[in-house]
């Protein structure tokens, strides 16, 4: 069941334009009849009343070749044959081996929809990287289980220790990561705690302090106690509902965090306790964590400063990170947090997304199994991010062994990010969504951005709804784990 | 403490521009309307000079493809595409985006970042198929990257002792081979190709400022490089020892490419020299099929240090089926690393492995398959602006008027490209938690091979599940 408080609200592109994957080219032969804007369902065509000539074909709005099929296909209803379909080239410069062109375009339609796009062109659940989630596939049964799609569970426990602290829920397995004060622009930041807010589940404050328009949300938040220790303070932990140890993230994993100084504005500087314009540290790692003892120092000194609050541990992927996982149990954290080196919304050094520590795939799989041998694993939330992309890696990732994900690069998909990766660079993101520029931080609204994030939380609803329901489960609770649900192209037959 | 060893990185602009990504071509239906002007943070769209009504051509070097124009272009005028250049420079291993980063390094000295993930493949082939560990909360570096704790890469060229002995009395008998040591796991090869004196004395400078060596073929060796023969080891055939007597005497490394004749009779060899010059001796190796067994027998007749030379695309030589691809220098390399180690002479030879060192992460994954060192040639040249094509063969094609250039500009973009070499470095073994460079070698158990982990997890997974339903 989701949450009452979801609507779906058509939200489409704040631009004019989107980006095309096909081009629709009109020769010399056309006559201006206009018979293709009558016929074309898409908006391809159009002929303003009055005007002489058609206009050039809008081809964002184009399905493609299954057009073909169709009997009002204007290529086969033009008279002159002066229409004719191919790829547009641009598509080309969209998207990457992880987030092909197809990902990107298949994410807006969600967040402009709330649901999976309806297009046979679009591979939208899988990427193009040759390994890891791109390999997998589900197994589904040939008949579909008779299961009512009115009574499939997508919530999840956080607290599965059962130590008398709170007994969060959230309505589906994913939440929102964690991306800091500065980093990200105002209606980036709240519309992603609105919209938390909105599914029931969280989103993260990130390491750069808790900024007071967040308070609304505060039941939603989680905030990040990470290796600087900036912006945190003992009213910061009390507000919370959970809190989150960073040792080190996926991006950068074993490299510490530099925020230049020129980005270290009044307000980042007041919010972080700090001088204006001069460079911060966040090193690597926790100086005073050298030993699972110590780590479970910390752990301790924040239940008791908030001892309703949930511990999570956010670790990057080591070949050693089941050991922390089944250390942080023991340590008394409630959510282990594993972040593959995939993923990763901020700047990071491209010799280390690339080559540092191992896919979360890989990690999800040794530390469920580690867990399970040790025979903790039902009392652990493990919690997997960096390269979750689409709902059918959130559904890969629970059977791998998975009880939720954390996305990042998702939300901002949702809010038309193009993966450019200039999110640093000058004046920081072109679009508006990662920088604090103060003509680009203004790009769109924060009711713009709510909306749709709601919707493509919607779509992704949508799809593990579907998912459960071909495999006749009545809750997501039932998918953890199920590596016989899917299959690895390389090695099953 | 040994002083900080630092590269100075300084903005190095060449004045032209190498290879663009984009093309934006702005479409007939254009109304001159000035948008994209506004909504271009880079400043890609700008009027014409000459005539403000209309618009310029799109300057596409600063384009950074945030698709802006092309979504608020209000008639869709604008169509962006892949430029053929882009396309079609380097090849399967030299990749594109590969070649524009080092050009963009040799630029600026910077380590290159970007935003929004990853974007590649999940693996590839040979050093693409390995990740290097790190250090979660027990084994790391105290902020080694930062500065505020030490990382070390220098290494160490020559013969080692196995163990020392000691006499009856208690002093020590050994004699301890004399080595040479360079602050950086990287030395330098003059490439193959014909250059300008202006590029020869750009990379002997380069050398001699990041305090590493050049290999340069003997014959090339002039008075006019004279000053620089601290920084050079010629390289020559054996039979050519006679005829570059000055030039051997002056070095502190000689390379001796490896022949029968050196196979049967290395110590002979080394005496030659050892007459000659206290010059230590490299023995280049093919990296052919055979070549565990040169190595193993090179080191068991005393060698002081091996260096593997495998093709540009870090291939070994293939002595098989013609149109058969050699074996990838990460497996030759880890091969003959355990070959050693088995005849339990590992630790006495230096091992330098060249051929395809592409990029800073590759010669931390080549020492971790088992290199004491790497050597690199292309790379010095793309920093300078050549474009490399490995299609239909490989074609190294040097810029316009290179000939021209002042040398410390080429010198300083060859330091700087070694100055964001280095800083990767450091970034890779403070995130292993490794302080020493020399620790790196062989360390197999702080990198992930592709191969076994995916066969160890889902291998395992999927192949029992096959076996189960059956």
């Amino acid at each position: 069941m989701k949450p009452s408080t979801v609507q779906i609200v058509k939200t489409p592109s704040r631009f004019k334009h989107q980006v095309p994957k096909y081009k629709v080219t009109r020769s010399d032969a056309c006559i201006n009849c206009g018979t293709c804007a009558r016929t074309c369902v898409y908006g391809v065509h159009e002929r303003v009343e009055g005007h002489n000539r058609v206009r050039p074909p809008i081809d964002y709005k184009c399905i493609g070749f299954e057009c073909r099929k169709r009997d009002f296909c204007c290529i086969d209803k033009c008279p002159r044959q002066a229409l004719s379909l191919s790829l547009n080239p641009m598509y080309e410069t969209l998207g990457d081996y992880r987030w092909t062109a197809d990902m990107i375009t298949g994410t807006w339609i969600m967040a402009e929809t709330g649901y999976p796009p309806q297009r046979a062109d679009l591979e939208y659940n899988t990427g193009n990287s040759g390994g890891g989630f791109d390999k997998l596939r589900f197994r589904f049964p040939a008949q579909l289980k008779r299961v009512d799609k009115s009574v499939i569970s997508t919530a999840i426990p956080l607290n599965r220790r059962n130590d008398g602290r709170a007994d969060i829920v959230i309505a589906l397995p994913v939440y929102g990561g964690g991306m800091s004060f500065g980093s990200v622009s105002l209606p980036t930041m709240i519309s992603k705690a609105h919209n938390a807010t909105v599914w029931n589940t969280f989103s993260c404050t990130g390491e750069g302090g808790y900024p007071e328009m967040l308070i609304p949300y505060d039941d939603h938040m989680i905030t990040q106690v990470a290796t600087g220790l900036f912006g945190v303070r003992e009213e910061t932990i009390q507000r919370v509902r959970i809190v989150e140890f960073k040792y080190a993230q996926g991006a950068k994993p074993g490299l510490g965090g530099h925020l230049l100084g020129e980005k270290v504005t009044e307000s980042v500087a007041r919010m972080r306790e700090a001088v204006k314009g001069t460079s911060l540290f966040s090193p690597f790692p926790f100086h005073s964590v050298y030993s699972i003892e110590d780590h479970k120092k910390h752990i301790d000194w924040v239940k008791e400063m908030n001892p309703d609050a949930l511990v999570s541990v956010k670790v990057s992927t080591p070949s050693d990170v089941d050991m922390v996982a089944v250390g942080s149990y023991y340590a008394g954290a409630h959510i282990i947090h594993i972040d593959g080196g995939y993923g990763g919304t901020g700047a990071a050094p491209d010799i280390a997304k690339k080559n540092i520590a191992m896919p979360v795939e890989y990690a999800i799989t040794k530390v469920h199994k580690f867990l399970k041998e040790e025979g903790v694993r039902e009392h652990m939330t493990l919690m997997a991010s960096g390269g979750i992309r689409t709902a059918h890696d959130m559904a890969k990732a629970i059977c791998l062994g998975a009880d939720g994900v954390i996305i990042g690069t998702a939300e901002l998909v949702a809010l038309e990010c193009v993966r450019c990766g200039n999110c640093e660079s000058g004046r920081g993101c072109a679009r508006g969504i990662a920088s604090t520029d103060s003509e680009l931080s203004d790009l769109f609204g924060e009711g713009w951005a709510t909306q749709r994030l709601t919707n493509m939380y919607h779509a992704w609803y949508v799809q593990l709804v579907d998912i459960l329901q071909r495999f006749g489960m009545r809750s997501v609770r039932e998918l953890v784990g199920r590596t016989d649900l899917l299959e690895h192209i390389d090695y099953s037959n | 403490m040994p002083k900080k060893y630092h590269i100075h990185p300084k903005a190095a602009p060449l004045g032209f521009d190498y290879v663009c990504k984009f093309k934006i071509v702005r479409g007939e239906n254009c109304i001159n309307c000035g948008k994209c002007t506004k909504v271009c943070i880079y400043e890609a769209h700008k009027r014409r000079k000459d005539d403000p009504r209309k618009m310029a051509d799109p300057n596409t070097v600063v384009c950074r493809n945030c698709f802006r124009c092309i979504q608020e272009c209000p008639r869709g005028a604008l169509e962006k595409s892949l430029e053929k250049d882009f396309v079609n420079i380097g090849g399967a291993y030299w990749k594109p985006d590969m070649l524009l980063s080092l050009y963009k390094q040799a630029e600026d000295g910077k380590v290159p970042v970007s935003g929004a993930g990853y974007r590649g493949p999940f693996s590839g082939t040979g050093f693409d198929s390995m990740w290097t560990d790190m250090s979660e909360i027990v084994r790391p570096t105290r902020d080694g990257i930062h500065g505020r704790e030490y990382i070390n890469t220098s290494v160490d060229l020559g013969r080692r002792l196995n163990h020392l002995t000691f006499g009856a009395d208690g002093r020590l008998q050994s004699i301890i081979p004399a080595t040479v040591d360079i602050p950086i796991p990287i030395l330098f090869e003059m490439p193959d190709v014909e250059l300008s004196p202006n590029v020869v004395e750009a990379l002997l400078k380069a050398a001699a400022e990041i305090r590493t060596f050049i290999v340069i073929p003997a014959a090339q060796i002039t008075a006019e490089i004279e000053e620089y023969s601290g920084s050079i080891i010629p390289r020559l055939a054996a039979p050519e020892i006679d005829a570059y007597k000055a030039v051997i005497k002056k070095a502190r490394l000689v390379s001796i490419d490896c022949s029968d004749a050196v196979l049967e009779d290395l110590p002979g060899l080394m005496e030659k020299i050892g007459k000659l010059s206290n010059a230590l001796v490299i023995i280049r190796v093919p990296a052919a099929k055979n070549v565990e067994d040169v190595v193993a027998r090179l080191a068991q007749n005393g060698a002081e240090i091996i260096h593997i030379a495998a093709d540009y695309r870090g291939r070994g030589l293939n002595n098989g089926p013609a149109g058969a691809e050699g074996r990838l220098l990460k497996e030759i390399i880890r091969s003959v690393h355990l070959r050693l180690v088995e005849e339990r002479i590992r630790d006495e030879v230096t091992i330098i492995a060249s051929g395809g060192i592409a990029m800073a992460e590759y010669v931390v994954k080549a020492m971790l398959c088992g290199a004491d060192l790497t050597a690199v040639d292309l790379p010095l040249l793309i920093a300078v602006g050549a474009r490399l094509y490995e299609e239909p063969r490989k074609l190294l094609l040097l810029p316009d008027g290179l000939g021209r250039m002042q040398a410390p500009l080429l010198a300083q973009r060859i330091v700087n490209l070694m100055g964001a070499w280095h800083s990767q470095i450091l970034e890779m073994m403070g995130a292993m938690g490794i302080r020493e460079a020399r620790r790196l070698r062989g360390e197999s158990g702080r990198a992930i091979f592709f191969e076994e982990i995916d066969r160890d997890t889902f291998g395992n997974i999927f192949k029992k599940q096959e076996a189960a339903k059956r």
